[in-house]
């Protein structure tokens, strides 16, 4: 097999890879993504509570570190971001709370560094005026200081609008394709993949929880990573008024991340229980949820056991521990250069287009030539969803295509029509399709929809039945044919 | 649509089938089934095992033949069906928004609706099994469709999480086509489900019923490999160090089922925070006028023919509201659930007529008394949490009580466990 020759290898399809990706098909320059999955966004990306922050919601906030600098770029693009790729991105503004009268001053110094930066004024609310906006609070809160930049994306939502945009505009993505080795050449990296031999001028290291490991093939690994673990769960629809912003806790030991955050779709999530772990074990713990939700009924005691319908885990990498939390790396290594490693832990999601534009920067300073890409075309429409549509647009697109109009998914009504769209543009798995249109992720997580939305993938893909899977690999949904234990002589029992 | 509906159904499962039949009998004109599934009959299909009928029709039935003899019926009285249609909305005026593919977006206005939605089975993420997130998790229901409507197979190992009946049957099921099933694990101390299931389903086959157990954690990255099942306390905490791996593919839930009210609530149908289903009274009217409800959606019953009963007596009343645009509600007397008795419906009763009333104990036991106020009581050798204890009270016995206002019903139970 012929090596595949690009200019730009983006390793990892994560939303920092997609933002990179889309950011350089601006400009006329040969760009491949690699990512193992089987589709994009399921690294970091996929277990996120899709805050749109800038950082002023955290003490260790400080105008000097890279991430707040990343996040000050990104901020005003986001939302015109959204916009041009058809994104729901949705202001819902913070409470950042206390619970104890002695953390009042901490709040007063971040409302004055938020003023002195120009950033805008962020108003105190008490304990009786936070309740007025937001009813279901605990009385143990005594107050909040209002941030009414705060928003909220869907991560997975963003990462698969932007790298379809970058391949609508001429970015090659090769998924299930996984780096196993790199060798650094004086003029170009050789990096050997599940799929064969890529060789690229520039490698930009965007492997989420694994971009230390990454690096370390080519030594470029001038920083520690230290995965932490973190706990979120999902609540029913029907708690959607329990938030209306995203409301948080100031954290009262270092470590603490408490919160209780709208979705998009209305749904509100809970956690972030943070646990030192060895890093790839996604698995939630008795002991993490017990503990999150412990600390949301904290912030709103009417959230109960009952309405959890999901939960899960994913991992922030942290770097340099003893100065804080959220470090982030986006730079070219100081020992390997045109290798350019990028990581960030915390507001990942919320810094990407600005780190994006920071990769674009590092790659041109090194002599890469930006030519404008004629065929560029910023814009990219969602996928319907009918069950957002108005009586007339439902009508209109039942009209067009029948499929509209057979519900697929009664919890989240979703269509036949809206799944088929999903496929066409690449999901290929339950997950794929789940993440893209939402079936299956309501209150009865798939019993009902989860046959049908199999059928309808094996019939779109033209395969059997028991080749459909969860997320690809071994995850078969349903791998046997009835009878065939019995002819196998299969089974013990 | 075009024409008046005078009754509409929500559902075409062995309620809706059996509300629809009944409303036509009662003189309802135009009754029309609206369905989301692409054939009639719910669950059923799919419950191929027998146990059906033997109440209603006298005869030990399989779920499809069961099936056939509503839609028969409903066919023979000139009930009208929609399927792969889908009720998204449902207003406090009975007006029903519903889509499909062939009728495209419909408004309904019919003199009456009976809810008839049925219920659906616990997930993994509302029982908060900690673990991986594979593939090879799936609710029993779900498996069941597979094996017995697709001809699919989900794994040839497994753990049945919840006795309940669908999980019993399918333990059954799926060792005669030749998988091994580890073992039913159920965290209370009696099982969830129906007595003749766990001799006929799990003894007979041989199949581990773990009471006081539950599963601890999931394991596998892309497949399940296995399951860590442990024993729990009085709290139904695990007991540190009880834990132990069993091995499987897939993990089947069988752990309770909800009555599935999103529409009901979209009315503004009041619901009853124990049995999950709307609060009705004798007729079945729910709290919103002209809106009756029948079968799982008020409450999850063990035997089908139960739920046929229940919704042809929905049925009968949303034909009588429908012909005169009214019916006078039987809610003189409220029906509380008192000692050891989880829940009573219906919720409401006239004080004054015959009325079935349908109830589940708190806790198992033997020898017990159920009493209904001063009214009566019967004696019964074991009560159960999983078998539902039905009691007839006469009109005659209640106007002689002179019930007012409040009715409490209470267990006392004189055996142990
Ligand atoms: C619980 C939780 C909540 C969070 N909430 C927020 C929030 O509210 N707001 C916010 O801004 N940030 C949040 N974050 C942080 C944010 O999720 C991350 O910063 C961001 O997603 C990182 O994106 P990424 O592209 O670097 O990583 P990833 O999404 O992990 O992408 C890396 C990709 O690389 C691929 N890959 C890895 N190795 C290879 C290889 N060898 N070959 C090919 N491909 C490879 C992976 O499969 C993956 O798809 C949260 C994180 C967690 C854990």
């Amino acid at each position: 097999m012929s090596a595949l020759e690009t200019e730009v290898l983006i390793v990892g399809a994560g939303v920092l890879g997609a933002a990179t990706a889309r950011e350089l098909s601006r400009y006329k320059v040969d760009v491949t993504v690699v990512e193992k999955n089987v589709d994009v966004g399921w690294g970091i990306t996929k277990a996120n509570v899709g805050v749109v922050c800038q950082g002023r919601d955290t003490l260790e906030f400080r105008p000097e570190y890279h991430r707040t600098r990343l996040l000050w770029r990104a901020l005003p693009l986001m939302e015109p971001l959204c916009r041009e790729l058809d994104v729901p991105f949705k202001r819902v503004g913070a409470y950042l709370m206390i619970r104890d009268q002695v953390l009042k001053e901490k709040l007063d110094k971040l409302a004055r560094r938020t003023e002195s930066l120009g950033l805008g004024s962020d108003r105190y609310y008490p304990y009786p005026e936070l309740k007025e906006r937001e009813p279901f609070i605990s009385p143990e809160i005594k107050g909040g200081l209002h941030d009414p930049e705060i928003a909220v994306v869907h991560p997975v939502y963003l990462t698969q609008a932007l790298m379809e945009n970058a391949v609508a505009n001429g970015v090659r993505l090769m998924l299930e394709t996984e780096v196993e080795g790199i060798e650094a050449g004086h003029t170009e990296f050789r990096v050997r993949t599940s799929r064969g031999e890529i060789r690229a001028r520039y490698v930009i290291n965007a492997a989420g929880e694994w971009v230390d490991r990454i690096a370390a093939m080519v030594n470029a690994d001038d920083f520690v990573l230290f995965p932490i673990k973190g706990y979120v769960g999902v609540l029913d629809r029907n708690c959607a008024e329990l938030a209306g912003s995203l409301l948080a806790v100031l954290p009262e030991e270092p470590g603490d991340m408490n919160i209780v955050v709208p979705t998009v779709e209305g749904n509100l999530l809970f956690g972030i229980q943070l646990q030192i772990n060895r890093r790839h074990d996604r698995s939630t713990t008795d002991r993490m949820a017990r503990k999150a939700l412990e600390n949301a009924r904290r912030i709103i005691p009417e959230i109960s056991e009952k309405d959890i319908i999901n939960s899960f885990c994913g991992y922030l990498m942290f770097r340099n521990f003893e100065i804080g939390w959220h470090e982030c790396e986006v730079a070219m290594s100081a020992r390997v250069p045109r290798f350019i490693n990028m990581t960030i832990g915390y507001p990942g999601v919320s810094a990407s287009p600005g780190a994006a534009l920071e990769v674009v920067e590092i790659l041109e300073k090194d002599g890469l030539k930006l030519v404008p890409n004629p065929r560029f075309n910023p814009y990219r429409k969602d996928i319907p969803d009918f069950s957002m549509l108005s009586e007339k647009e439902r009508k209109a697109l039942i009209k067009k295509d029948p499929r509209y109009g057979h519900i697929v998914c009664r919890c989240e009504t979703v269509t036949e029509g809206e799944i088929v769209e999903a496929i066409r543009r690449g999901a290929t798995t339950l997950d794929g399709v789940k993440f893209r249109v939402r079936p299956g992720t309501g209150r009865c997580q798939g019993g009902f929809c989860g046959p049908r939305v199999a059928r309808i993938l094996a019939r779109e893909l033209g395969i059997p039945l028991t080749e459909v899977t969860k997320a690809g690999g071994a995850s078969r949904q349903v791998p046997l044919r009835t009878k065939q234990l019995l002819e196998e002589g299969g089974g013990d029992g | 649509m075009a024409s008046r509906v005078d009754v509409a159904v929500i559902g075409a499962g062995p309620a809706g089938l059996a509300a629809a039949v009944a409303a036509r009998e009662r003189g309802a004109e135009r009754v029309v089934i609206i369905e989301r599934a692409e054939q009639l009959g719910g669950l059923l299909p799919q419950c191929i095992h027998n146990g059906f009928g033997l109440l209603y029709f006298k005869r030990d039935m399989t779920g499809p033949e069961y099936e056939k003899a509503f839609i028969d019926m409903a066919r023979s009285r000139g009930v009208e069906a929609m399927l792969e249609a889908m009720v998204i909305d449902l207003d406090a005026e009975r007006g029903i928004t519903a889509v499909s593919r062939r009728h495209g977006y419909m408004k309904i206005k019919p003199g009456s609706v009976v809810l008839a939605m049925g219920c659906r089975e616990r997930a993994r993420g509302a029982l908060g099994i900690p673990g991986t997130r594979p593939a090879g998790v799936m609710t029993a229901g779900t498996c069941q469709r597979f094996v017995n409507i697709e001809g699919y197979m989900p794994g040839s190992r497994y753990v049945i999480l919840g006795s309940g009946d669908i999980g019993m049957i399918m333990a059954r099921r799926l060792t005669l086509e030749g998988a091994k099933v580890e073992a039913v694990v159920e965290i209370m101390p009696w099982p969830g489900g129906l007595i003749r299931n766990e001799v006929q389903c799990l003894h007979d086959f041989g199949i581990p019923l773990l009471l006081e157990h539950t599963v601890t954690f999931i394991h596998g990255e892309e497949r399940v490999e296995g399951v860590t099942v442990a024993k729990v306390d009085a709290e139904r905490r695990p007991v540190p160090g009880s834990d132990r791996f069993l091995p499987c593919d897939c993990l089947l839930l069988s752990a309770g089922l909800i009555p599935e009210n999103e529409l009901s609530c979209r009315a503004g149908v009041e619901i009853d925070p124990v049995t999950g289903g709307p609060v009705v009274d004798q007729n079945r009217q729910t709290s919103v006028p002209g809106v009756f409800a029948g079968g799982n959606v008020v409450q999850v019953h063990d035997l089908v023919d139960w739920v046929s009963w229940e919704a042809e007596a929905a049925g009968r009343s949303a034909a009588a509201y429908a012909d005169k645009g009214r019916l006078k509600r039987a809610d003189g007397v409220r029906v509380l659930p008192g000692k050891n008795i989880r829940y009573v419906v219906p919720q409401f009763i006239s004080g004054k007529d015959d009325v079935t009333l349908h109830m589940r104990v708190t806790r198992p036991g033997l020898k017990a008394t159920v009493k209904v106020g001063g009214v009566m009581w019967k004696r019964y050798r074991t009560v159960r949490p999983s078998e539902m204890v039905i009691l007839e009270v006469k009109g005659q016995a209640l106007r002689e009580a002179g019930v007012k206002g409040e009715l409490a019903v209470d267990c006392e139970i004189r055996g142990g466990d």
